[in-house]
């Protein structure tokens, strides 16, 4: 693989949703939308990829992915991990080829330790540095982050992720109320840097470091900023802007030459359906 | 679990010695797959105490073992390891700890056993070809050999690991699909099959970067196999050139100097404290 130039950090995107999209949100399209605008704009259909690991892989995340993009200005394809003899390139060109990375929700310890174990947790790093979109919501959110909480082994608890942003997010703060003590706990103790609390139908777009922007698919969903502060709590409610409300974040639409395109190149990559033995290796 | 087949399952069974065995399926490496688990409950519930662990669905409560692992699957008599990829598997194994938890559990005598990568998986090295070209991957390491499953569905597959042996992979053995090698403690026991023509191998180097690919004498396991030439008995009988292979293990580490190339010890039963490591049934060759 040709060395790219990497991008200064500003150029780096990385968007956390709390829930929502296409696993989550099957007849909301707008925090999806808003996910493939930020694709380089010169890119005329940005080749999307999901990672659907912290599943397990499982066909119904990888269905309703391709439902919500396949019919959309955009080139969709999956990688699992699972069935990697349906691979046709090497994993380091399938990630690096990408203008956006998808992450699903499941198990954040499975999603990392699996990552770690085909050597893709570099490979996303490397991606980051190149400009590739990073997106994902719960496990696919947090594990950006330096910490989250994971409910991995049943009852919520803190966890490291890969650390490409500071600070430790909890997901699905309004839809899986449980697990907001325990972050709070948590970073008043100091075992998770102060961050954020994000409710479902949210999402916080970071450019390199920097929180850039706050969206959200739902009216009245918000997230929170906390940090311990001499041992105290010290929590901001963070107002997102509704998506869909007047502002044209998705993509244009669809013509006759995009359909026409995307259909050669299904052909050619001689996309499959949907039922995969499972390759045992 | 192969389909047309429960020889292998019907063998790894009769290994717990076990009435009604406590039977626990780790489906980890299909990435917990739901068609996998019910094809599980399917062939076993009748017969077993039928459990599986589900390493992707600990937080939503939909039957698998939930609270204490550890303790769950050592209470088992046998664990039985689902097919799929063996590098996500071991990667959340020792995520959750279960690496050394089956470690535990091999050494008190619980039967370990799977196809595909639930047979890489007990190997200190094994060849897995999952993707793009064969990788040298390290397993649980509980047996000293190397691993190499689903031998006669592709030629490639055969070459590459004649060539990781001959460049510095440890000798080991290799199974086609049917054919399951039966470790007591770390020593080869016995090689069984469903199927009348399956064949497995000792694959070793030899000096000048050769390599030995030594058929094992494979007991099938249909209908007109006399079970009662089965066991360590059977390698007794074998010649002498044949003891290495079949020599009767010094049985696991719980009861160890056995004199190897006899095997009139009747506490050599296969399996009580045994380690099954089964070739590639079915689970694995779906295309």
């Amino acid at each position: 693989m040709s060395s790219s130039p990497t991008t200064d950090g500003e150029q780096r995107l990385i968007f956390a949703m709390g829930g929502g999209g296409f696993t989550m949100e099957p007849d909301n399209p707008l925090l999806d939308d808003y996910v493939l605008s930020l694709a380089p704009p010169a890119q005329r259909e940005p080749r999307i990829l999901f990672l659907p690991t912290a599943s397990g892989d499982t066909t119904a995340q990888i269905n309703a992915f391709y439902a919500r993009f396949s019919g959309r200005t955009c080139v969709p394809e999956h990688l699992s991990l699972f069935r990697l003899g349906d691979l046709a390139r090497s994993l380091e060109e399938t990630i690096l080829s990408q203008e956006i990375l998808y992450v699903g929700g499941g198990s954040m310890r499975n999603l990392l330790a699996i990552w770690r174990a085909h050597g893709l947790d570099r490979l996303l790093i490397e991606a980051w540095r190149r400009g590739v979109v990073l997106a994902g919501l719960s496990a696919g959110a947090m594990c950006w982050f330096q910490g989250g909480v994971t409910r991995s082994s049943g009852p919520p608890m803190a966890i490291a992720g890969l650390g490409l942003l500071e600070g430790s997010l909890t997901v699905h703060a309004d839809g899986e109320p449980e697990r907001l003590p325990v972050w709070l706990a948590s970073v008043r103790a100091g075992t998770l840097p102060g961050g954020w609390a994000v409710d479902d139908g949210v999402g916080l777009l970071f450019a390199g470091q920097r929180l850039r922007r706050v969206v959200s698919s739902r009216p009245g969903a918000s997230a929170q900023r906390v940090d311990a502060i001499a041992g105290e709590l010290v929590r901001a409610r963070v107002e997102p802007e509704l998506l869909g409300a007047g502002e044209r974040t998705g993509p244009a639409p669809l013509d006759e030459d995009i359909h026409e395109l995307r259909r050669v190149q299904r052909l050619r990559r001689g996309i499959v359906g949907e039922e995969r033995g499972i390759r045992d290796r | 679990m192969e389909k047309d087949s429960s020889l292998l399952d019907d063998y790894v069974l009769s290994l717990t010695g076990a009435a009604r065995p406590r039977v626990c399926f780790l489906p980890t490496a299909s990435g917990d797959a739901d068609h996998y688990v019910v094809r599980f409950y399917r062939r076993f519930s009748a017969d077993c105490v039928a459990s599986h662990v589900s390493l992707f669905r600990r937080d939503q409560g939909v039957g698998g073992v939930e609270e204490d692992l550890a303790t769950h699957l050592l209470a088992q008599d046998l664990i039985y390891v689902g097919g799929g990829n063996v590098v996500s598997m071991l990667g959340a194994w020792r995520a959750h700890g279960l690496d050394s938890t089956l470690h535990k559990a091999w050494r008190k005598g619980v039967v370990l056993c799977g196809p595909s990568a639930g047979s890489l998986c007990w190997f200190r090295e094994a060849l897995s070809a999952f993707h793009g070209a064969p990788r040298r991957i390290r397993g649980l390491g509980l047996l000293p050999y190397s691993n190499c499953v689903h031998y006669d569905i592709e030629p490639a597959r055969r070459e590459e690991y004649r060539r990781f042996v001959a460049g510095g992979m440890r000798p080991g053995f290799a199974a086609e699909d049917g054919v399951a090698l039966h470790f007591h403690g770390t020593h080869l026991e016995r090689v069984v099959s469903s199927r009348p023509d399956g064949r497995a191998y000792r694959v070793e180097p030899l000096a000048g970067g050769a390599v030995a690919e030594t058929p094992l004498e494979v007991s099938y396991l249909g209908a007109d196999s006399p079970r009662s030439a089965t066991g360590p008995h059977a390698a007794a009988a074998t010649s002498s050139d044949r003891q290495l292979r079949y020599s009767t293990s010094p049985a696991a580490p719980t009861s160890s100097n056995r004199p190897r190339g006899h095997s009139t010890n009747p506490a050599a039963s296969p399996g009580v404290h045994g380690n099954a490591a089964a070739g590639p049934p079915e689970a694995v060759a779906a295309a």
